[in-house]
């Protein structure tokens, strides 16, 4: 087994996928245990990938297997699998935080209606991620790229019974759609000028300067769309924190893991293409930047977990964006690896402070859940601590790398502005765990529910919180030579050359001085769970809070452009179809056919000498015409 | 000469005689333009110098159609009621209009084409030795095949006008 | 002797009088000795055609006679059908002989 066999990894789930929706429902639990099987499997078999890339003499990898599929008229189209030390990272991420996801299910989805469908939608979610980042073309990328939204879709949708359940799958689906359209122009822009899907020809074909700069810039800026609508960059972020009527499971995973870091795999697979393209990579650090800011504003006033949690994702993502805009991969890996485990752990975090509630996700009834949630609470704190990048856990690493890419490449002001954004993550962190586990419960009913739920749940948040602690230190010489990548990560992902991790002991400081203000902050504000500062400054700036609350009005904003534009065209449309199809051409073809039968049926007169006339006339009028035709 | 001014007698005759068929009041008369005008057309025959035709001519048509003719109008009265029935349809004046357009189309035809230049005014004589082969020999086909058709039509003319029983 | 377009004129000016016959007439016997002055105008022409411009072969000769040879036939059974006609209906009038129409 080798990095050659990596499509097994994306056929086991597959397969299972097909097994439990045939069968799930007649299996006993739903089939549940056959996914943790299939996913486990997965997970153990990445490994072998890992070392069989670690194997190959100097440089790493990459490892190529194809096969022929099509051959349209001069066209050929080969299919394969791509294993290179990106790939291998994304395994590493969506496996475990796949398999975590699925042993937390079984916990937080016992006694849920179509308990076995669940399981095996993750299975087909799975097994489309996995082949969407070891794609070795465009179009199998896409492939698998619509496949993750339908899974996307299929379960953010799961509780159908709920109104709000569909429209967000509804919401979500469409605005991811509207930037694939985008992805699919790209892609058919670059196979125009290349002739070939294949990623690495793209790669090649740019480097040696064949594309027309132009041509270029306008090819990756619609690719770009693409990943701005899958990783719900701004503007495109509205679906996200609709997302979360999904079930707490799917949005650790699709959420915040796996899904909407295809937007950044992609972008980091054709960065070369990117660096090629003048301009492209300074969109890409602006709109990073823009949504971490816009997403960070916009959690300072939400109440509910999930959303808190979703709008960091959106921030997040915009961090990596703009480590992928200053042309450094590894930040980016770096920074999506250590926040899918610290992110996926505050989901499955607050999943269980839902379970442990009864559905209870509103901040305003909450507080004081340490004493009954000591594991959950001790978990959620570790990754809090994570996500505002305290030291020495993963988010302090990663968030450095990503500030320190930022300053190099395009100064300070793009590290200030990144460097805001943190603050405001910390102080957002902050806000939402001592709202939530600390101080006097606010609702004695809920609080009196309350109970920690069992291992199945408490299990992968412990794991994972030992990965959000550790998985920082990839980053170092010496862990990663005892792992088997000697360098560290950003030796081992890397866009032209390796580099040699060294700390910038100035930048470190900066980081943890930005973290601790905004810990700070979110401490004084709300010390003791009291919301008395916060209100009183609401309340202060009416205005403000309302357009933080209302999201600074992007939804109502699209809705209209909706009422207006869609429904307006529509109404045109469908003025068209009635009229010109429908009665005229329709019913006008059939009405015409009887009015000209009607008004014939009167030569049928039945008298000889009318039919005599009509002989002669016949004959006349056919003279004529010989007379006038033959001169 | 004369021969010329003869024609010309003859044809006036005919077309007369036609004019009388198509426009007359009483069906017998027209009856009578009839014999009259194929009389003509027998004479025409002469002049073209098949004589052989004007006599099938006078003694087909002259004698057995137009006897058979008037056995049928004579057969088909309802009883004479001695006033001026009408004679024309509700279609005569688009009647009319056919036959003058017909007309224009011929005679435009007729002038307009060009003979080829070996005729003259005088037409060649027929013989009647040379109908008789071409009619038995080249044509001989068409004549046993018209004597057929003679054959059916007198039965089906029989069957068709016979008295069925309890009539 | 008269040119040949004489006779085309002439068995032109018969045959539309013919035309005119069988389309304003309404007695069907009337109708029958139209046709019968049609086909006649039509004999003449060929007989003068043949005269003029076909003299070794002869063939429109040849065609009146034919024509009226058929023309006889024709007119017995077709008076035989004006007769039945004529004691179905009790008329011989074809503008009343209409049930097959619309």
């Amino acid at each position: 087994m080798g990095a050659e066999q990596a499509w097994l990894l994306a056929a086991i789930p597959a397969g299972m996928f097909v097994v439990l929706a045939l069968f799930g429902r007649k299996l006993p639990r739903g089939g549940d245990y056959l996914g943790i099987l299939a996913i486990g499997s997965s997970f153990v078999l990445s490994f072998f990938v890992l070392a069989d890339l670690l194997g190959t003499e100097e440089k790493l990898g990459p490892i190529t297997k194809a096969i022929d599929w099509t051959q349209i008229g001069n066209f050929q189209l080969r299919m394969g699998t791509f294993v290179d030390p990106i790939t291998v990272v994304m395994f590493g991420v969506v496996t475990t935080v796949a398999l975590m996801v699925n042993i937390f299910s079984v916990g937080y989805m016992k006694g849920e209606p179509r308990y076995w469908w669940f399981f095996a939608v993750l299975q087909l979610f799975a097994a489309s991620m996995l082949l969407l980042v070891m794609a070795d073309n465009l179009l199998l990328l896409y492939i698998s790229w619509e496949l993750v939204g339908v899974c996307s879709f299929l379960l953010i949708g799961f509780y159908w019974e709920k109104r709000s359940a569909t429209e967000a799958a509804k919401k979500a689906f469409i605005t991811t759609r509207i930037g694939d359209v985008g992805l699919l122009i790209g892609i058919i822009l670059l196979w125009r000028e290349a002739g070939t899907f294949n990623i690495q020809e793209i790669i090649q074909h740019a480097e040696e300067g064949h594309f027309s700069s132009a041509y270029l810039f306008v090819s990756m800026c619609f690719i770009f769309l693409g990943a701005m609508g899958k990783s719900a960059q701004a503007p495109f972020h509205v679906w996200l924190p609709d997302a979360m009527e999904g079930p707490t499971p799917v949005s650790a995973l699709i959420h915040a893991a796996t899904m909407v870091v295809a937007g950044v795999y992609l972008t980091a697979r054709l960065l070369p293409v990117f660096e090629v393209a003048d301009g492209t990579t300074l969109i890409i650090t602006i709109v990073g930047l823009v949504t971490a800011v816009l997403t960070a504003f916009m959690a300072f006033a939400q109440t509910d977990i999930k959303k808190v949690l979703a709008y960091s994702t959106v921030g997040q993502l915009g961090f990596m964006f703009v480590a992928l805009g200053s042309g450094n991969p590894s930040a980016a890996m770096f920074h999506l690896m250590t926040h899918a485990f610290f992110k996926a752990l505050l989901f499955l975090g607050s999943g269980s402070v839902i379970i442990a509630t009864h559905h209870n996700q509103d901040m305003s009834k909450l507080g004081g859940m340490w004493k009954k949630l000591p594991i959950t609470g001790t978990t959620f704190l570790i990754g809090s601590a994570a996500l505002a990048g305290v030291v020495p856990l993963a988010g302090f690493w990663s968030k450095d790398e990503v500030l320190h890419s930022a300053n190099s490449e395009w100064g300070p002001w793009a590290l200030a502005i990144a460097g805001g954004a943190a603050v405001m993550t910390a102080f957002y962190t902050t806000r939402l765990f001592i709202r939530t586990f600390m101080g006097e419960p606010r609702d004695a009913h809920v609080y009196e529910q309350t109970k920690e739920p069992g291992w199945a749940m408490t299990g992968p948040l412990v794991f994972l919180a030992f990965l959000a602690v550790v998985s920082g230190l990839v980053v170092f010489h010496g862990v990663g030579k005892v792992l088997g990548f000697p360098g560290g990560i950003t030796e081992f992902v890397f866009l032209e050359e390796a580099e040699k991790y060294s700390i910038d002991w100035g930048l470190a400081a900066l980081s943890l001085l930005i973290s601790a203000t905004g810990i700070g902050i979110g401490a004084w504000m709300y010390w003791g769970n009291s919301t008395r500062r916060s209100t009183s400054l609401a309340t202060s700036y009416p205005r403000a809070y309302d357009a933080l609350c209302n999201k600074f009005y992007f939804d109502e904003a699209y809705q209209w452009c909706i009422d207006r534009g869609v429904l307006g065209f529509s109404f045109l449309v469908s003025w068209f179809d009635r009229y010109i199809v429908n009665d005229t051409g329709v019913d006008g073809s059939a009405q015409v056919t009887g009015f000209s039968g009607y008004t014939l049926k009167f030569l049928q007169s039945g008298k000889l000498p009318n039919y005599a006339m009509g002989i002669a006339l016949g004959v006349v009028a056919l003279a004529f015409a010989g007379i006038l035709v033959r001169g | 000469m004369a021969t010329e001014v003869l024609w010309w007698i003859f044809a006036t005759a005919i077309v007369a005689a036609s004019a009388g068929v198509v426009l007359s009041r009483s069906i017998i008369h027209s009856a009578i333009f009839l014999i009259g005008s194929l009389a003509g057309v027998g004479a025409m025959y002469v002049f073209l110098t098949v004589e052989f035709l004007a006599l099938v001519q006078f003694l087909i048509y002259g004698g057995a159609v137009t006897v058979l003719i008037l056995l049928a109008l004579m057969l088909t009265r309802m009883g004479v009621s001695g006033l001026p029935e009408k004679v024309n349809g509700p279609q005569a004046p688009f009647a009319a209009f056919v036959g003058v357009a017909l007309l224009s189309i011929l005679v435009y035809a007729a002038a307009a084409t060009t003979w080829p230049n070996n005729i003259s005014d005088k037409p060649f004589p027929i013989s009647i030795e040379t109908i008789s082969e071409k009619l038995f020999v080249d044509y001989g086909a068409p004549f046993v095949i018209a004597s057929v058709l003679l054959l059916v039509a007198l039965v089906g003319a029989i069957i068709l006008a016979r008295q069925e029983e309890g009539e | 002797m008269v040119p040949l377009e004489n006779y085309l004129v002439l068995s032109a000016i018969v045959f539309s009088l013919g035309v005119y016959g069988v389309l304003a007439r309404r007695n069907a016997v009337l109708i029958l000795m139209s046709v019968e002055l049609m086909l006649n105008a039509v004999s003449l022409n060929f007989v003068a055609f043949a005269a003029y411009l076909d003299p070794n072969r002869i063939t429109g000769a040849i065609f009146a006679i034919f024509v009226i040879t058929v023309a006889a036939a024709e007119v017995g059974l077709a008076l035989a059908i004006v007769i039945r006609l004529f004691r179905n209906r009790s008329t011989s009038n074809v503008d009343e002989a209409a049930i097959m129409k619309w």
